[in-house]
């Protein structure tokens, strides 16, 4: 589009006594050359906003600066169609940092400014993507998380597909005898029916869900809104358009068989808490060695888990069952159940069930460690107990129940059966011990496919009343994900944006960083090998624009000349005890952290230009030789954490910029620039606090290795 | 010592549960009761244990330690259990059911315990003292003489040896089986502690004496800390009123002098005093319990029947001194009677009923002074 440029300087919240905006409006006329240039002491106002409204009627202005607030607030106010709308952050980073009415916050002001009006020349307007997309859902899984998730998507309107791989809807439930109620669980009977044939019924009676039984997903190619999903029953194959997918594919027991040292494959009597739930359901507890009825149960918690040799977590859902395992051989009114524990988890409500199924005269608990399981007369079960209230005693059962944790589907099987060239997988679930799982904290359910969503057990350990409220949650994250698509709008985090990468080909030398590190696989290649994008899988974070060494990768509004070009556009004072540090931030953890700290009204050292990014993953190393080339001192990266506990928005951004760190140290060696001078600095939003002496830190730093010798070129 | 096979006993959970410890399953060993309490030493301190074992059904371990009876029912754990588990009622009735264990006959235990032969534990001393009434012909009431002194004297009614040849040798018999059940007892707790120790016996039991005599394990009570000052009188009532009798008998069958004495004898001043001691001492009692139900419960059957019992006793005797002065002869055999009936069962059931707590809980101190338990 034609741009036509007009700059609006906000002369409220402190602005106007702080920093000179005369002399900023000259600037602006004279070397930025902005043809319309107003102030108002109220931008976001009513008054404000209307004189922005009136310039776009009358004057046609389409590109405005508006030097004022931060982008996270206000932005209903500053909601101009059709217009570029660049805000300048000169409120938090010039004004309340800075000490007022001082040289430096005259600076900041300016080089915010021109930064701002360097982005708005640089930036256009996005146009989205649209391809043609469905909004239909995929649930694999058709236990109690997957007839929950069709159910949920298909009452709100959406069509469902649901692939279930036993001859029988239901999952695990089907094996129970009875399960906890979920409301009024602190009242009597404490154990009711599992009412699963209802829900069977109503998922395979329900219009708007396709159920294939006895089946699995054999291959999902394609991306959100348009993923081509290829289903196999039996012999037979169909092929079928999937908008998004939700997965369900829940849990299976851990091999009990490698639980030998608690009696489990050597004593007839000792079974896994799944098993003991089949013989409840028979109608009598009795004994597999002789078939008499079992009148001194004992269950054995934690039962290869939180373990270091078998499973290290906790499966969640085991105290509550044993507690209900216990009121199954209760109704055997001489029978006496005996649970041994670590401790006894049941969190929340499900507390008051504890308080209730424990207040039973045969139904006895102890803490202990279980030391050893021996064979007694008649087939009973000695257990060696220590570090009991009880002493080192030994207890005799006629039946034991080991409470053995769940596994994930996916632990051993992709499932998905994705065609990208990333694998068939969720890629890196050994973080979460083979579970679907993430550490988005900001986004559950999401897994790092876009358009998948996991649910119930196969993301974490869970019972059947969270695995339902999972299920809810991904379902309406797959509904989400269709909407977005629909329009070529990314899904998340960055839910608004409808620009995409745009590679200039020609350059391309598929080299295939971009492919490899692009953390949602968004990036495919053909039998030339060639690399290509899917958008839809794409979530907008330029990782590959920070990967690619040829820098084709850009976006509408976001792309490495902007940046270059606004790193330009910064100011180096020639006095040697004024350094000049720029701060490329990320927008998710670090920026905010940095409107928190303005928020608060802390002082920030003035030698420092923030500059966000959509993720460190985008910073592009030709950013670093054109700011040192410029006579920049020191370049700070700040963003999310990476590793183990991640919180990187998009998963691999930071960890990518630190890597690429340790190359350009090698170029920054051979040009005799210290190292040093540029560093990486992991920040988690809560960490505002301690952000001033951070960035303090590292201008000290700066500071003693001396200015930069480029300075003055 | 992983050759102790523990086999849970429902029927005595069920047992526990029925003589007063109806909360005992809501207890999830959280051990808020064990850091509240003050009373209970450091190294293996009740009643978290107590409350496992009684949950478990673990008799034995329960009723041969003397930790049952170190608690002193302050109700600090009862109040402060965030379950309302009731720890203090737990073993309150738990002692009930050790009674029951150590203190012989058998029936006769169960006699005391149970409500439902409330009726019947009042009714034998009736039955018997209406038997000797009968004998001597004194049954018609406005027929008994007064004293050569024209004043009303109840060895007119019944003479003092009828009522010694019953009483006497009910406290016998009490005391007979107060000595076989806390050798029992003794053996049992040295069984289970792996011998008695060997300090000196008399040392454990002077000490043991002198905390009784100052109370001083009342002091550490926060919720019930007024029953100090209640216990303490009735204590030293009733002293006062063992006193009152070995006077009483020195002087019927040692001076030849018999009743009514003068309210200026020593007897009387000590007897009345002690009289009067009891009844605020029970009075005291009593409104506490109304007083900390809330945190404390209000108690069982048992608590109140030794309550009833005493304070019946107590009301009589005074009762019967009071009708005696107004010169209302039937009235005042009838309520003579009468406290001969409670005095009957205040003695007779004393080793079975809550009175047993005098001598067991004695005897725990003892033993737990003996082999340093603190």
């Amino acid at each position: 589009m034609e741009k036509k440029y007009a700059l609006y300087i906000c002369t409220g919240c402190s602005i106007g006594e702080s920093v000179n905006v005369e002399k900023m409006s000259t600037l602006a006329k004279n070397a930025l050359k902005v043809p319309v240039i107003k102030s108002h002491f109220a931008l976001c106002g009513k008054e404000g906003v209307e004189l922005i409204k009136n310039d776009i009627a009358s004057e046609g202005v389409n590109t405005l600066i508006l030097a004022a607030c931060s982008a996270r607030v206000k932005f209903e106010e500053f909601d101009f169609a059709g217009c570029i709308v660049e805000r300048s952050p000169i409120r938090e980073l010039a004004v309340w940092t800075q000490e007022p009415n001082s040289p430096q916050a005259q600076m900041a002001a300016e080089d915010y400014m021109r930064m701002s009006v360097v982005k708005a020349q640089k930036g256009d307007l996005p146009e989205a993507n649209k391809v043609e997309t469905v909004k239909s859902i995929l649930v694999i899984g058709g236990g109690v998380s997957g007839m929950k998730a069709a159910l949920e998507a298909a009452n709100y309107g959406s069509q469902v597909v649901l692939v279930e791989k036993e001859a029988k809807l239901g999952g695990f439930a089907n094996s129970l005898y009875k399960k906890i109620p979920t409301s009024e669980y602190y009242k009597e009977p404490l154990i009711v029916d599992t009412d699963i044939e209802s829900t069977i019924k109503a998922v395979e009676s329900n219009p708007n869900i396709k159920v294939y039984k006895s089946s699995k997903v054999e291959k999902s190619d394609g991306m959100p809104g348009a993923f081509d999903v290829t289903i196999s029953t039996g012999e037979t194959s169909e092929t079928i358009k999937i908008g998004s997918i939700v997965l369900a594919a829940g849990w299976k027991p851990y091999d009990a068989k490698k639980l030998g040292h608690l009696g489990y494959g050597k004593l007839k009597n000792v079974v896994t808490n799944i098993q003991f739930e089949e013989i409840a359901k028979k109608g009598k507890i009795l004994r597999p060695s002789d078939n008499r009825p079992a009148k001194k149960v004992a269950f054995i918690q934690c039962a290869g888990q939180r373990d270091a040799n078998h499973l290290s977590y906790c499966s969640a859902m085991c105290c509550a069952t044993a507690l209900k395992q216990a009121k199954y051989v209760r109704q055997d009114e001489d029978a006496v159940a005996m649970i041994l524990y670590k401790d006894i988890r049941t969190p929340g409500r499900l507390e008051y069930y504890y308080k209730e199924a424990q207040n039973d005269p045969g139904v006895m608990l102890t803490k202990c460690e279980v030391k050893g399981v021996t064979e007694a007369a008649y087939d009973n079960v000695y257990i060696e107990m220590k570090d009991s209230l009880l002493g080192d005693v030994t207890v005799e059962a006629d039946l034991v129940v080991l409470a053995t944790g769940m596994v994930p589907a996916t632990l051993e099987d992709p499932v998905l059966n994705l065609g990208y060239r990333q694998g068939p997988g969720l890629p890196d679930l050994e973080l979460f011990n083979g579970f679907a799982d993430s550490n988005f904290i900001c986004f559950q359910y999401e897994t790092r496919r876009t358009g998948v969503y996991a649910a119930g057990a196969v993301r974490q350990p869970m019972n059947m009343s969270e695995a339902q409220e999972d299920a809810t949650g991904a379902a309406l994250k797959a509904i989400q994900s269709n909407e977005h698509s629909a329009v070529g709008m990314a899904v998340h985090p960055r839910a608004w944006d409808v620009t995409f990468p745009d590679p200039f080909m020609t350059k391309c030398t598929s080299c295939k960083r971009c492919t490899e590190e692009c953390p949602f696989g968004a990036i495919d290649e053909d039998e030339k090998g060639t690399p290509f994008y899917k958008i839809g899988r794409c979530r907008r974070c330029g990782t590959c624009m920070g990967a690619c060494p040829e820098r084709i990768v850009s976006f509408k509004d976001f792309h490495v000349d902007m940046i270059g070009s606004m790193l330009k556009g910064v100011s180096v004072p020639d006095d040697e005890d004024q350094p000049r540090i720029i701060v490329l931030c990320c927008e998710n953890d670090a920026y905010p952290a940095i409107d928190t700290v303005a928020l608060q009204h802390m002082k920030i050292d003035p030698a420092v230009r923030f500059i966000q990014l959509r993720c460190l993953g985008s910073v592009n190393l030709v950013w670093i030789a054109d700011a040192f080339s410029r006579g920049i001192d020191g370049i700070m990266m700040l963003g999310c954490k990476y590793g183990d506990n991640y919180q990187c928005h998009m998963a691999k951004g930071s960890e990518l910029a630190n890597y690429r760190l340790s190359k350009v140290k090698e170029t920054l060696d051979k040009l005799q620039l210290e190292a040093e001078r540029v560093g990486l600095i992991q920040l988690a939003i809560d960490d505002y606090g301690n952000l001033p002496k951070i960035i303090t830190d590292f201008v000290d730093r700066v500071k003693e290795i001396g200015p930069n010798p480029f300075k003055g070129f | 010592m992983a050759e102790q096979i523990v086999s849970p006993d429902l029927n005595f959970v069920k047992e526990v549960i029925a003589a007063g410890a109806d909360s005992l399953k809501k207890c999830y060993q959280c051990s808020t009761c064990t850091v509240v309490c003050e009373v209970t030493p450091n190294n293996k301190p009740f009643p978290r244990k107590e409350m496992l074992y009684a949950q478990w059904g673990m008799k034995d371990q329960l009723i041969t330690n003397p930790d049952i009876w170190l608690c002193h029912q302050c109700s600090d754990c009862t109040a402060f259990c965030p379950r309302g588990a009731k720890p203090g009622e737990v073993l309150g009735a738990v002692r009930k059911v050790a009674i029951k264990e150590y203190s012989g006959p058998r029936f006769m235990a169960e006699l005391t315990s149970n409500p439902k032969y409330a009726l019947l534990l009042f009714a034998i001393p009736v039955a018997i003292f209406l038997v000797i009434l009968g004998a001597i012909g004194h049954l018609d009431l406005t027929a008994i003489s007064l004293n050569e002194n024209g004043v009303i004297a109840f060895p007119e009614f019944i003479p003092d040896i009828y009522v010694d040849m019953i009483m006497v040798p009910t406290a016998g018999f009490a005391a007979l089986v107060f000595l076989l059940a806390i050798t029992k007892y003794w053996s049992a707790m040295a069984a289970s502690a792996g011998g008695a120790g060997g300090g000196d016996i008399v040392n454990s039991i002077t000490g043991t004496l002198i905390d009784i005599f100052t109370h001083k394990k009342f002091s550490a009570c926060g919720v019930a800390k007024d029953r100090k000052v209640s216990h303490l009188l009735v204590f030293y009532s009733f002293i006062g009123l063992a006193i009152t009798t070995s006077l009483g008998v020195l002087y019927v069958y040692g001076l030849k002098w018999e009743m009514p004495y003068p309210q200026t004898n020593i007897l009387k001043l000590i007897g009345n005093a002690s009289a009067i001691g009891l009844l605020v001492g029970m009075t005291y009692m009593i409104t506490n319990r109304m007083k900390n139900q809330a945190k404390a419960g209000l108690g069982s059957y048992f608590d109140w029947l030794l309550i009833v019992i005493i304070f019946g006793t107590c009301v009589t005797g005074i009762l019967a001194e009071v009708i005696r002065l107004a010169k209302l002869p039937v009235p005042a055999y009838i309520t003579y009677f009468t406290h001969l009936v409670f005095i009957f069962v205040l003695f007779a059931y004393a080793p079975f009923s809550k009175m047993a707590h005098m001598v067991y809980r004695t005897t725990a101190m003892v033993f737990a002074r003996h082999i340093q338990r603190d």
